[in-house]
């Protein structure tokens, strides 16, 4: 027989490192006589898309098209410390070391700028710098780099951004551990065949506070990237150990999802912007991943009245909870 | 990086001619899919690799009088595009269908599948349950044909002689009214290795009587085999709910026998006694 449920999964997560535990980001912007734009940080592009966050900040605060900025990271001789790519941390930490840069940089092209203009109401748009009364009072962001070099001001920028915490109090356990918190929640819908185990998802709906979608096809994707993750957790993953030899010793054997199991997904993007992120933006990494398995192991209980305690729901652990349950 | 002869025959007396000569030091390919990984594993060390996928007579899928032939170097993906096997062995299109991925349906062969003789190949229970006949070919022997639950009686040991290649598959055509199931189950829904799978032909008579009946589960004894005791407990009777109960019992009862009781009898045995009965009412209604 085939019995369906559905399933809530809830939220709320720490980005960052938290615990007074040392969390900070430092990226460099320069700009060259040319005008062509270079970014530096040890942050990671691992398929998340933060280099696309850094480059969307730079040009964002400069006026330049992000896909003109030649990007450097990751490379321990000429990149500066970024910390980790871990805890869903780097678009808001290295978000806000981008920016700083960024807008250390703009103060130095808008003084020479306003000199040159005569007008203080500039903008930066379309690598073009004008008046915003007197549009026709404009230099180009090539002509306005030459001229800030020809003065010898300093053309390459430092941002440095830290978030580290207070610590709890040791005696309590209480206090605000982290910088900031993301909040998630999703709803699955499972089928389940009683007879063999076999899991379904047909659905998974996603609700994530990501503060501010700096790019928000990057966001869904990565919310639809960690339902894969999540889905694979609750369901098929698992590591075998016999005496503490691992017995799961290939892709073969460690069961993630295929595109054949992966259900229809609607992500809604949540945006509360947080104060201290840049643009008030904050981490969707992990949050994007963490309530899909209780959201459909809490589908699972809805549909057959059992509960799942360990992990993965696969055939033989959920058909024997039904066995045991025997009705 | 192991190191062999790869050898692209362009006949077949060409290629039977070379293996008569390299005899066990040589490993014949029809797609890869198993043999490549094998290899790379360091598995087997072959000294010459037979590539048999430009053989002419070893391609496609012939309809003749009374039976069907099908090549052994046809794909998965040309069995389930076939209009031929579509119509007359709807079970061994969805055999096809089942296995892997559609890279691996569009490499991977029939033959390749036969004469690799995994417990969990997902065609062999539908070519069993369907009596398949194996068409090989020597410089020795010539052509002789071995059913297929003759030439797999051991996991990864098909019977053919060093020196035989495997050419074709013959099936007869059912008889009309007959119907055929195959069913599947994985861990996930591509790339699974069958945690078990079944195959089954049946046929009622007029007066709603089982005249034949083949069932064949895979992936849960060491070689595919028709469940031929089950079977009897049906045959000349009315398909009732308990003699099909019966019969699914003594389904998961003969395998029991077969593999002993492991760790994964107690899921098993239901679970296999639930998937027939359910192929069985799916036949009979």
């Amino acid at each position: 027989m085939k019995k369906r449920g559905i399933g809530l999964g809830s939220i709320f997560f720490s980005i960052g490192y938290g615990f007074s535990r040392p969390d900070f980001c430092a990226a460099t912007v320069e700009i060259s006589p040319n005008g062509s734009v270079i970014g530096r940080s040890g942050e990671v592009d691992y398929g998340q898309g933060s280099d696309t966050i850094f480059c969307q900040i730079v040009a964002e605060v400069l006026g330049v098209r992000p896909d003109t900025i030649k990007l450097i990271t990751a490379d321990t001789l000429v990149t500066p410390d970024a910390g980790p790519t871990s805890a869903s941390r780097l678009t808001y930490v290295m978000g806000n070391a981008v920016l700083k840069a960024s807008q250390t940089l703009k103060k130095t092209l808008q003084s020479v700028a306003e000199g040159i203009l005569g007008e203080k109401d500039l903008l930066f748009v379309d690598e073009e710098v004008y008046s915003e009364t007197h549009p026709e009072k404009h230099i180009s962001f090539k002509v306005l780099a030459k001229e800030c070099h020809n003065r010898e001001l300093p053309m390459v920028e430092t941002g440095w951004h830290e978030i580290t915490t207070e610590d709890v109090d040791p005696e309590t356990g209480q206090g605000n551990a982290y910088a900031t918190y993301a909040y998630a929640t999703q709803l699955a819908e499972v089928e389940v065949d009683t007879e063999t185990g076999k899991v379904e998802v047909l659905r998974i709906v996603a609700a994530t506070d990501v503060g501010k979608a700096i790019n928000p096809s990057n966001v869904e994707a990565q919310i639809e990237g960690g339902i894969v993750m999540g889905l694979g957790y609750a369901l098929t993953e698992e590591i075998k150990l016999d005496r503490g030899y691992i017995q799961t010793k290939s892709l073969g054997d460690y069961m993630i999802p295929t595109s054949m199991d992966i259900p229809y997904i609607e992500t809604h993007i949540i945006e509360i912007p947080v104060s201290t992120g840049p643009y008030g933006a904050k981490g969707v990494g992990e949050p994007a991943l963490i309530p899909t398995a209780p959201a459909i192991l809490n589908a699972i209980a809805n549909a057959l009245d059992v509960r799942v305690t360990d992990l993965p729901a696969n055939l033989e652990n959920l058909h024997r909870l039904i066995r045991e349950k025997g009705d | 990086m192991q190191h062999f002869e790869f050898y692209t025959a362009r006949h077949i007396e060409d290629a039977l001619t070379f293996l008569s000569e390299k005899g066990e030091r040589c490993k014949v390919i029809a797609g890869g899919t198993d043999l490549i990984p094998a290899l790379r594993k360091e598995d087997i060390h072959p000294d010459f690799v037979l590539n048999v996928l430009e053989l002419r007579s070893l391609n496609g899928i012939t309809e003749l009088n009374h039976s069907i032939r099908i090549g052994s170097t046809v794909t998965f993906t040309e069995m389930v595009e076939s209009d031929i096997l579509s119509h007359f062995f709807p079970s061994l299109v969805q055999a096809a269908a089942s296995v892997g991925s559609p890279q691996i349906r569009n490499r991977g062969t029939i033959g390749g599948n036969i004469a690799n003789a995994s417990p969990a190949a997902d065609v062999l229970p539908a070519i069993l349950a369907l009596d398949g006949e194996l068409e090989l070919e020597s410089k020795k022997l010539g052509t002789r044909r071995l059913p297929l639950s003759e030439a797999i009686v051991a996991p990864y040991r098909a019977q053919f002689r060093q020196d035989e290649i495997l050419t074709g598959i013959f099936i007869k055509k059912l008889e009309s009214g007959t119907r055929s199931a195959f069913t599947k189950l994985g861990r996930r829904n591509a790339m699974a290795r069958a945690r078990m799978n079944l195959s089954v032909i049946l046929r009622l008579n007029n007066e709603e009587v089982v005249e034949e009946l083949k069932i064949v589960p895979g992936a849960v004894m060491p070689v595919a085999k028709r469940m031929e005791r089950a079977e009897k407990m049906l045959i000349g009777k009315k398909p009732e709910t308990s003699v099909v109960e019966a019969t699914a019992t003594a389904i998961v009862e003969e395998i029991v026998e077969r593999t002993g009781v492991r760790w994964s009898t107690e899921y098993k045995v239901p679970v296999m006694k639930s998937l027939s009965k359910r192929i069985l009412g799916e036949l009979l209604t």
